[in-house]
């Protein structure tokens, strides 16, 4: 009772945020020197296409009725037409989602795949060899730029040695799956060095607890006391810190988008700012912002299972 | 054959490969030919079209009543065989081929012709009308298309030869469904078929920004070498790729066939890769940057630059051939003529235009009476690392004349509107013609009623009425003198920094035969051939 209460909680909680994200997109967009108009009618166009051009956009009505319009349209589920794309936002980001989605996705579990057991194996042999060997290439990993690390990739595993296509998405799963492993694994790079820091010290924490200490004194198998007692307590942090890093992973989309020539709302993202493309930039970051709430309440809901007590506060 | 293929080098390599393909004994025909872009298409409409990624597909999709050659540059003939001019200017009158079809087949008739020509100079739709706004009138009578003008206007053939005149389909793009001419246009791409086409090939698919498809054209009308239909390639397949690196490891992973847009810094390596032709296309394009000429600043403040001896003193300055080395690592020349490209018609030889000379700078600067340690801002592309190898080599150029440079960076959006605003002393721009003729690139940066002389706010009375002369002048020898006397006035008054032109560079595997960049940057596929 307790969890549908909280649940709920949460999830209206999310009105105001909602709101807020769009009064703020919304005035920053604007905020942004260049104009639509001259983006959509190209430097050669003459003063009065582009006076025709604002006047057809609406964007000399005051800033307080295309505030009103756009929370309206949205709420009906309008999000506006893409200038760039001579075609409706909701269209644009619905064909383009689902790639993004699924190499954040493919990050986050090839992530967890990576920082898990690398965790495990070094908070296990604290100061000793295969720890400060895992910490130094993690270390490496954290210091360089996502699009460098996608370079390399491509020109080592794609281009010399032929074992990876360079670009393209796939048709099917499984071709998707080979497709995007390279920037799954240039996007989950990053992550997992944060995510395998992180879990190494709450694992080296929760082994030093004094729970874990009675547990082996009371003899139970080592298998039990890592599994039940070490790592659900030790994932709680980093549960949270998982979250939060996924709004970081969909932001690292919109370089590794680019060098992988994935078409996903990243790659979008980038050439509707470039393109001064006012809906198309709205409805991305409205899309952004739901994605991460919802991950954030997954964490939160996640988190409130592997620790009751937050559902008391 | 290896070559870095420069303006002869070219037309050479045209003549072997025709060579070839007589000699050989069955011109292989099929395959599918892999080109990575580095920007996408967004509606590739004859009338829509306004970015050159757009532009420069239409002609494989639609084909002009008339087109350029790409040898000698000259009109020729495409839909129509052949045209004449009345002896006042004011009718052209143009015959189409037998036989003419779309690429479903149906019959291709006057009727496209007037319904095209009409939609491409209605003012509501498209960008482009106001290339065409001396036609008052097109009719036709079976294969006899006559238009008639308000006035002669010297640039219509070549008009006739752009894009945005293609035919398209009357009766498909009726049939389409939607409302408006914009809904018609996105519906029939959307769909992706054979229909509305008179091009080489038609859009057999098209993902927004990451993919499209051609076929080939079975009822296209130009022949190939062998004999049959153009083109001889089943179809062309685009993927686009914006970086530069990933472009190139596609073309060197095998995975395509041609990468445009190669960084010249990689150019020297493509070349000397022997499955690779790396060509150095002839462009149109030239690299330019704007003075601001007005005598005040935005702010109010006295602008150095409104004296033409401080941008004289500026051009000579500019050691243009370091820049070349610096930004292009050789793969380029400095601007000859002051408004347009040496591959543009009626373009006059000037060089060297503004070569280094320092010591005449420094006089110009002292004439002038500038102040030690005056600042000017460059405004640059944030990101451009062209634009930042520019700044610093400027920065160290014009440091002799005690000025002082600062850099602005901002993004492409920004610029345009600083540039419509007048809010910078220099700016870094650059131009492709889109238009076979020089009357467009001269009047966007000339002629001060189209665009304030390209953002400079320079306004010139003699350039102006010569400008508007030139442009219902029938007499080629008077057109060009016009043209001549406009880029001796414009190189003197330097209302630009003159830099540079630069080429295409295309990267193009071993097995591929015939592509061709033209100097307007369309990409011409029709006559590729694929070694299998």
């Amino acid at each position: 009772m307790a969890g549908v209460q909280y649940t709920l909680n949460r999830l209206v909680l999310m009105i105001p945020t909602f709101f807020l994200v769009m009064i703020i997109i919304f005035l920053l967009v604007r905020l942004l020197p260049g104009d639509p108009a001259i983006a959509i009618a190209g430097d050669k166009a003459s003063d009065a296409d582009i006076a025709a051009i604002r006047d057809k956009l609406g964007l000399n009505a005051p800033l307080w009725t295309q505030f009103w319009l756009f929370v309206t349209n949205t709420l009906q589920g309008d999000l506006g037409r893409s200038i760039l794309m001579r075609a409706p936002v909701l269209d644009v980001v619905l064909a383009r989602l689902p790639t993004t989605l699924f190499l954040t996705i493919y990050a986050v579990t090839l992530s967890m795949l990576i920082a898990g057991p690398l965790a495990f194996l070094a908070a296990v042999n604290r100061g000793k060899w295969q720890d400060n060997l895992i910490r130094a290439v993690f270390q490496v990993g954290l210091s360089m730029p996502v699009f460098y690390i996608g370079l390399l990739l491509l020109t080592f595993l794609a281009a010399h040695l032929g074992l990876f296509p360079v670009g393209g998405y796939g048709d099917t799963f499984l071709d998707r799956m080979y497709h995007l492993f390279l920037p799954a694994v240039t996007v989950a790079l990053y992550t997992s060095a944060i995510l395998m820091r992180n879990l190494r010290s709450a694992i080296i924490e929760v082994l030093d607890a004094e729970y874990v200490q009675f547990a082996r004194a009371k003899g139970l198998p080592n298998r039990l006391i890592l599994g039940r007692h070490v790592l659900k307590n030790a994932l709680i942090s980093t549960v949270t810190l998982l979250g939060l890093s996924i709004g970081q992973l969909m932001s690292g989309t919109l370089v590794t988008e680019t060098v992988f020539a994935v078409p996903g709302v990243g790659r979008s993202m980038l050439e509707a700012i470039f393109a001064r493309d006012y809906p198309l930039i709205q409805g991305l970051t409205l899309t952004f912002a739901v994605l991460v709430s919802a991950v954030f309440l997954m964490t939160d809901l996640f988190q409130s299972w592997l620790d009751p007590r937050m559902r008391l506060k | 054959m290896k070559a870095a293929a420069l303006a002869v080098g070219l037309a050479m390599s045209t003549a072997l490969t025709a060579f070839t393909y007589q000699t050989a004994d069955a011109l292989e025909r099929g395959g599918t030919l892999n080109f990575a872009r580095y920007d996408g298409s967004k509606l590739v409409d004859p009338i829509y079209a306004d970015r050159n990624p757009d532009i420069w597909m239409v002609g494989s999709l639609f084909s002009t009543l008339l087109e350029t050659d790409p040898d000698s540059g000259e009109l020729v003939g495409s839909l129509a065989e052949r045209y004449e001019v009345a002896a006042d200017g004011k009718t052209i009158t143009l015959t189409l081929r037998d036989g003419l079809k779309f690429s479903d087949g149906s019959a291709l008739t006057g009727e496209d012709v007037i319904f095209s020509l009409d939609r491409a100079r209605n003012p509501d739709l498209g960008p482009w009308s106001g290339l065409l706004s001396a036609i008052s009138n097109v009719s036709a009578d079976g294969n006899t298309v006559t238009i008639t003008l308000e006035n002669p206007d010297p640039a219509l053939l070549s008009m006739l030869a752009t894009f945005n005149t293609a035919i398209v389909s009357k009766k498909a793009f009726e049939a389409a469904p939607g409302e408006t001419d914009q809904d018609k246009s996105a519906a029939i791409f959307a769909a992706g078929g054979p229909g509305v086409g008179s091009g080489p090939f038609f859009l057999s698919g098209f993902e927004q920004g990451a993919s499209m498809s051609f076929s080939a054209n079975p009822h296209y009308w130009k022949l190939g070498e062998d004999g049959k239909p153009l083109p001889y390639v089943d179809g062309v397949e685009f993927q686009v790729i914006p970086d530069d690196a990933t472009r190139v490891l596609k073309l060197t992973a095998g995975e395509v066939d041609i990468a445009e847009f190669i960084p010249f810094s990689r150019v020297s390596e493509l070349d000397a890769d022997p499955a690779i032709n790396m060509y150095l296309f002839p462009s149109t394009r030239i690299i330019y940057s704007p003075i601001n000429t007005r005598e005040t600043r935005a702010d109010g403040s006295p602008n150095p630059l409104a004296d033409k001896r401080v941008r004289q003193a500026l051009n000579y300055a500019t050691h243009k051939d370091a820049l070349i080395q610096l930004i292009l690592q050789g793969a380029g020349k400095p601007m000859s003529s002051p408004v347009m490209s040496s591959a543009t018609r009626l373009a006059v030889d000037m060089s060297p235009l503004y070569g280094f000379d320092l010591e005449k700078a420094k006089a110009l600067i002292e004439e002038a009476g500038l102040e030690p340690g005056t600042e000017i801002t460059l405004t640059t592309l944030a990101g451009s690392a062209d634009d930042a190898t520019i700044f610093a080599a400027l920065q160290q150029m014009w440091q002799p004349l005690g000025i002082t440079l600062v850099a602005e960076q901002v993004d492409g959006a920004t610029r345009g509107a600083k540039n419509r605003s007048g809010e910078f002393d220099i700016h870094t721009y650059g131009w492709v013609d889109d238009v076979n003729d020089p009357s467009q690139v001269t009047g966007w940066l000339g002629y001060y009623p189209t665009r304030k002389a390209v953002g400079t706010g320079w306004n010139n009375a003699e350039f102006n009425g010569l400008y508007e002369a030139s442009s219902t002048e029938m007499d080629p020898e008077k057109r060009a003198d016009q043209y001549r006397q406009m880029q001796e006035i414009y190189a003197e008054a330097a209302p630009l920094l003159f830099m540079y032109e630069t080429p295409f560079a295309v990267a193009v595997s071993g097995k591929v035969d015939g592509y061709i960049q033209t100097p307007l940057g369309n990409n011409i596929f029709e006559n590729v051939s694929l070694e299998r």
